[in-house]
């Protein structure tokens, strides 16, 4: 794994009373701990990978407190776990990246939800929406409607969050449906504090086994229990979720002295909506707001008493809620309208229909808004604020004079998977561009340049599956690409199992990095064992077999296994596989350990061997400038971090030169490239000896009588 | 003490591996032992992976006690206009904070390292793709409310620590914080590893910042030589590629411009000196083997006094470079035979030659020893009367457009790189020769002139070709603008 948790987990071990410090989503990890969990489970994806790394690292203490903790292969097998609250009483959580992940795990959820929970079921969905996403933006709201799973959107305040999670155990029980706790990006990321309570070991759990339930047949979601299960949600847990949410005062009310308004606002969006308030003038840094807020810690079900006693005896109230459709002001609209209610209802006929809601966005829908229902309010401060800014901006564009080059994730230095890329660079040369089927995962940074490849991208593990129809119409086989964490997750079954029932004749690339890399490097099925991975740096993947298996086990013949960085022989493979006559799957296995776990073993290695004084060989590329013509191909084919440019030394060239910064690993990728596409002559390979033995110099000295090295 | 009004507010651009999350972490730790309210954010995902991410921070500059139980409601996202202090880890990114408004003249200190790190786009053009930094350093000084803008990473390296110390040095230095520099360097410290490194980082970035110390001086690029320089730079270069009788050769080229404008002739001679040096075999084995290539590696690499350095050059000649070693007619034949069967690239040999080793120097030393014979083979005839078409071309514009004459000239700039690169470059080269130089569609020096510069931008702009090969489709019209990227 990427990162280490050793700080992190002595905080989930606080006990009553103490202060705990970090960010949102190890406070969820925390409260789960606090609520008495016998298992957790999950599918790791920014932004909740932490809560699952965490426990992961922490087995020992889980152990202790008797917590089962499931590293599931996807969502659906996390989302399936959850079945253990159907039939047992006993609490447990699961978590995921949202959309994406809810959407796998959605037939799993559907089940589960009908069945009923007699434990309490908790899904932590970090919705990636907005700034920093990397997925299809679609509400998880969705979800909780059609399954009827209660959707929380705690306020980002980590006493808040910790509240919101303690009291989805409770909700869940009393009304035996499983809850959702939705969390923003930043609001997994918040570093705040709360006062922590002791953890409670659960009744059933690793530690305490129990006996298997009795048969039921109302507990299976199966004909014909499904009939009264689908009344059940309406008729009965629903009532009891929207008693549990009112009782316990999950919504909250702030009041403000413009009592006639008032604003309605998803409980994830509350401190935004708050600086909004302030920068108009409307409100004060502590949260004192001069209009009524209605912040939404349950976004699903909403109580149609407490929407009705907020809007009572008020004009007019905007409804703030990111994303679209806009469920909640619809479903506000119905109960008003049931209730028949006079209040004007504003939402998103003032907002930005798709999209995040910045601060500016809020700020102009509440002048809007205001300008609308109480026209009189001064809001010099708000309005000068909102010119300023589009001043500023529109000198900044002048000054800069034209939009600044973006820079986009990448491979990392050294990175396994970019010269399979170089190498699809060169091979495409001979044989046309292929259709390329994109997948998740780092490999989609090829997309990006100086590669921009790939035509589709359908999801996780998808890209063999997505190509399945394109191959047929083609005059060129396409080509997918997976790497081995969307192996695992899905591309095994849908992809691989598919294409040889269909009898397909697509290329599949494998990238065979050993980990689920993007993500933080978290262990799959097929990780080298722990006794490869040594401290020379050498790629360890080729040590577990595992996907080789499992393709001779589906009956692929076609499996060719190259090592990444042999970029001409990957070449050759990528051409032949691209046109060679066999029919059926033909599957690459571009052979190659993420650079980022290699390099976690071989820095400290390294560090220990040149302290202790020991000989070390350090290899570094290089660029000689004064050969450098500066038309920079070799960067066309591979995009490095450290392969980059700088003003060219000669005085007579205007061009910059190719050069090798500090950071470069070694791992040969531009002397590799520079043969392969028969580039230039300007790369040279250096191998530094530290600590240099006798032999060493006395050969050195030899050779400088003649060569001045 | 009287209650501020409003947090104070830190966005923290950063390209993923800076150390972004643990200035974070520093500001957090230095905020709670002030103890005043702080909140920190961000956005890491996959931008971790070498792409540019940012984190934000508010500090409620007032002790919790006189909040009187009060919690201050912070913002987990940064707005623009409303930023106190701007932080940017690189100069792009600093541009790229004032493109999204986060630099307001009313409040904003920006701290910003002047160094570049260039993204994939600046990089892989065929020329100069780089963003001008003047540019954002001028907009730095005009939107900010007080810039302190210098090279930190240099600082850092300096230092032997990493940027993100430097960058909190700069901004406690500045005064923009509500924190005391003993705080800052307390929760440096609370990290233990690597903690005496960063404290000297932070004091070299707050001394500057703080104006006790100057800034790193800044290496100003060379102003471009003039033309009198440039003829003499080139006459040595050629003096050392083929010698006394190559250099007067040159300086004949030189004069049959005449009196022609001096920009001209700079240019014309700048680029004649780079063609006539053209880079084959012979010249690439001379560069490699001399004393002054192998002390740079050594630095390049950082190799102290005393240990070794292998070098490994990688060399991979083909038919091409094999043809122009031969005498012209053999050479043409055996191109033109390649040429037709598309064998051009096939019997390259990939070779491994270990330099710094006595057989490796002494290979490629015996091909520098060739130099002699390289007027008498195939590539120095063709050179030569490629270059006189080309100067004949120039020429013929001269008296009539300066501005043609130079754009002709500027065309020698395609012709760079090897293999496959240095064909391509030659046949858009010819292309344009052939087609808007030689025999134009028609149009006076003023429509000729923005056509062949379109035309080079075009090929420049696109190394797989496509763009020329759209700007070139016959009947040509050279209208359409070279597209940027």
């Amino acid at each position: 794994m990427e990162r280490s948790f050793a700080t992190e987990i002595e905080s989930l071990k606080l006990g009553e009373g103490q202060t705990f410090r970090g960010e949102g989503i190890l406070a969820v990890t925390k409260a789960l701990l606090q609520s008495g969990v016998s298992y957790v489970g999950g599918y790791q994806g920014a932004p909740v990978s932490h809560l699952l790394d965490v426990m992961v690292q922490a087995r020992d203490y889980m152990d202790e407190l008797g917590v089962h903790v499931e590293a599931c292969t996807n969502e659906a097998s996390a989302a399936a776990l959850l079945g253990a609250s159907i039939a047992y009483p006993v609490r447990g959580a699961v978590t995921w990246k949202s959309i994406v992940g809810t959407n796998v795990a959605s037939d799993a959820l559907s089940y589960l939800s009908t069945a009923g929970v007699m434990g309490g079921a908790l899904i932590v969905a970090g919705e990636d929406y907005g700034e920093g996403a990397s997925v299809a933006l679609e509400r998880t709201h969705a979800f909780a409607m059609k399954s009827s799973l209660w959707m929380l959107d705690p306020r980002p305040s980590l006493p808040v969050i910790v509240r919101m999670v303690e009291k989805g155990f409770e909700l869940s029980e009393a009304s035996n449906s499983p809850v959702i706790v939705d969390l923003r990006i930043r609001a997994c990321h918040v570093q705040g504090e709360f006062r922590a309570r002791a953890n409670r070991p659960a009744a059933l759990s690793t530690r305490h086994r129990g006996a298997a339930a009795g048969f039921d047949y109302d507990r299976l979601s199966h004909p014909p229990a499904i009939f009264r299960q689908e009344r059940l949600k309406v008729e009965v847990r629903l009532p009891a979720a929207r008693r549990f949410i009112a009782e316990h005062k999950l919504n909250e009310v702030f009041d403000g002295e413009l009592r006639e308004l008032g604003i309605i606002v998803q409980g994830g969006l509350y401190n935004n909506v708050l600086r909004a308030l302030q920068l108009l003038g409307l409100a004060d840094a502590f949260g004192a707001s001069r209009l009524p807020i209605l912040a939404l810690n349950v976004v699903y079900p909403l109580v149609p008493e407490e929407i009705v006693g907020f809007c009572r005896d008020k004009r007019a109230v905007l409804l703030l809620e990111e994303g679209q459709p806009e469920f909640i002001e619809q479903d506000v609209a119905t109960t008003l309208r049931r209730h028949d209610a006079q209040v004007k209802l504003h939402g998103k006929d003032l907002m930005p229909l798709a999209g995040e809601y910045s601060t500016e966005h809020m700020a102009q829908g509440l002048r809007k808004f205001l300008a609308q229902h109480e026209p009189r309010l001064d809001l010099p401060g708000g309005g000068r604020w909102l010119a300023e800014v589009a001043g500023v901006r529109e000198r900044a564009a002048k000054l800069l004079g034209s939009p600044l080059p973006a820079r986009p994730p990448g491979f990392c230095v050294g990175c396994p998977e970019r010269p399979v890329f170089a190498a699809l660079k060169l091979a495409e040369r001979e044989t046309g561009r292929p259709h390329i089927s994109g997948d998740i995962g780092c490999h989609a940074f090829a997309t990006f340049e100086p590669f921009s490849m790939g035509n589709s991208i359908l999801g996780y593990g998808m890209s063999l599956a997505s190509a399945a129809a394109v191959g047929p119409m083609m005059a060129q086989r396409p080509l997918a690409v997976m790497g081995d964490g969307g192996f695992w997750h899905n591309g095994l079954l849908s992809g691989v199992a598919s294409s040889q029932l269909n009898r397909g004749d697509s290329v599949l690339v494998i990238m065979k990095n050993g980990y689920s890399s993007a993500t933080g490097t978290q262990e799959l099925l097929s990780s080298p064992p722990p006794q490869a991975r040594d401290a020379s740096g050498r790629s360890a993947v080729h040590a577990d077999r595992t996907i080789e298996n499992a393709l001779a086990g589906l009956g692929v013949n076609w499996v060719k296994t190259v090592s990444t960085y042999d970029v001409a022989k990957m070449k050759r493979t990528l051409t032949e596989a691209l046109t060679t006559e066999a029919q059926g799957l033909k599957v690459i296995i571009a052979d190659g350990e993420c650079q980022l776990e290699r390099q976690r073993r071989v820095r400290p290695a390294t560090a220990r061997q040149l302290a202790a004084g020991e000989r070390v060989v350090r290899v570094k590329y290089g660029v000689d400038e004064d050969t450098c013509t500066g038309d920079h191909s070799c960067i066309r084919l591979s995009g490095c971090p450290t392969l980059t440019v700088k003003d060219n030394p000669d005085p007579l060239r205007r061009d910059p030169v190719a050069t090798v910064i500090d950071g470069c690993v070694g791992c040969g990728l531009c002397g590799e490239n520079a043969h392969a596409a028969t580039l230039c002559p300007s790369f040279y390979r250096a191998e530094v000896i530290h600590n240099p033995t006798l032999r060493d110099r006395v050969l050195r000295g030899l050779r400088n009588l003649l060569v001045p090295a | 003490m009287s209650i501020p009004e409003r947090s104070l507010t830190v966005l923290v651009a950063a390209l993923g591996g800076e150390g972004g999350g643990v200035l974070a972490d520093w500001l957090m730790h230095a905020a709670r032992d002030c103890g005043f309210p702080a909140q920190a954010t961000s956005i890491p995902g996959v931008a971790q992976r070498t792409g540019a991410t940012t984190y934000y921070l508010e500090i409620f500059p007032a002790k919790r006690e006189v909040l009187g139980g009060r919690e201050p409601v912070m913002s987990l996202t940064p707005s623009p206009g409303n930023v106190d202090v701007m932080v940017a880890s690189e100069l792009l990114e600093a541009g790229r904070a004032m493109q999204n408004g986060f630099v307001s003249p009313e409040r904003t200190t920006l701290i910003a390292s002047t160094h570049r790190i260039y993204a994939t786009v600046e990089k892989m053009q065929m020329a100069d793709g780089r963003f001008p930094e003047e540019r954002v350093l001028a907009a730095a000084k005009q939107l900010a409310k007080h810039a302190v803008l210098f090279d930190m990473r240099k600082m850092a390296e300096d230092n032997g620590t990493v940027i993100n110390a430097v960058l909190f040095g700069a901004m406690t230095g500045s005064g923009a914080l509500p924190l005391p520099r003993a705080a800052c360097e307390t929760a440096i410290m609370r990290a233990g590893k690597g903690a005496q490194a960063s404290l000297r980082g932070f004091a070299a970035g707050y001394d500057i910042a703080a104006g006790a110390r100057p800034p790193p001086a800044l290496s100003p690029r060379p102003p471009p030589p003039e033309t009198r320089e440039i003829i003499e730079l080139g006459v040595a270069r050629l003096r050392d590629y083929q010698g006394e009788a190559y250099a007067r050769l040159y300086l004949e080229r030189i004069a049959t411009l005449g009196n022609a404008d001096p920009e001209l002739v700079g240019e014309t001679g700048r680029q004649l000196a780079l063609w006539m040096s053209y880079e084959d075999i012979i010249r690439v084995a001379d560069l490699k083997t001399r004393r002054s290539r192998f002390a740079r590696v050594r630095q390049e690499v950082g190799a102290k006094d005393g240990e070794p350095v292998i070098m490994i050059d990688y060399l991979k000649p083909g038919l091409d470079e094999m043809a122009s070693l031969l005498p012209p007619f053999l050479g043409r034949r055996l191109l033109s035979w390649a040429g037709a069967r598309g064998k051009l690239d096939a019997y390259n040999v990939g070779l491994h030659v270990k330099t710094s080793g006595i057989g490796g120097y002494l290979l490629m030393r015996s091909l520098a020893w060739l130099k002699p014979w390289r007027p008498r083979t195939y590539r120095y005839r063709e050179e030569q009367a490629l270059i006189e078409r080309w100067l004949a071309a120039v020429r013929a514009a001269a008296p009539g457009s300066t501005a043609l004459a130079l754009e002709i000239v500027a065309c020698a700039g395609l012709l760079k790189g090897y293999g496959e690169t240095h064909r391509r470059g030659r046949s858009n080269f010819l292309a344009i020769l052939d087609d808007l130089v030689q025999n134009p569609a028609a149009g006076d020096a003023a429509a000729r002139t923005p056509a062949i510069r379109n035309a080079r931008e075009a090929a420049l702009a696109d190394p797989e070709q496509k763009a020329l090969e759209k700007t070139l489709g016959r009947p040509v019209t050279w209208l359409r603008p070279a597209k940027s990227r």
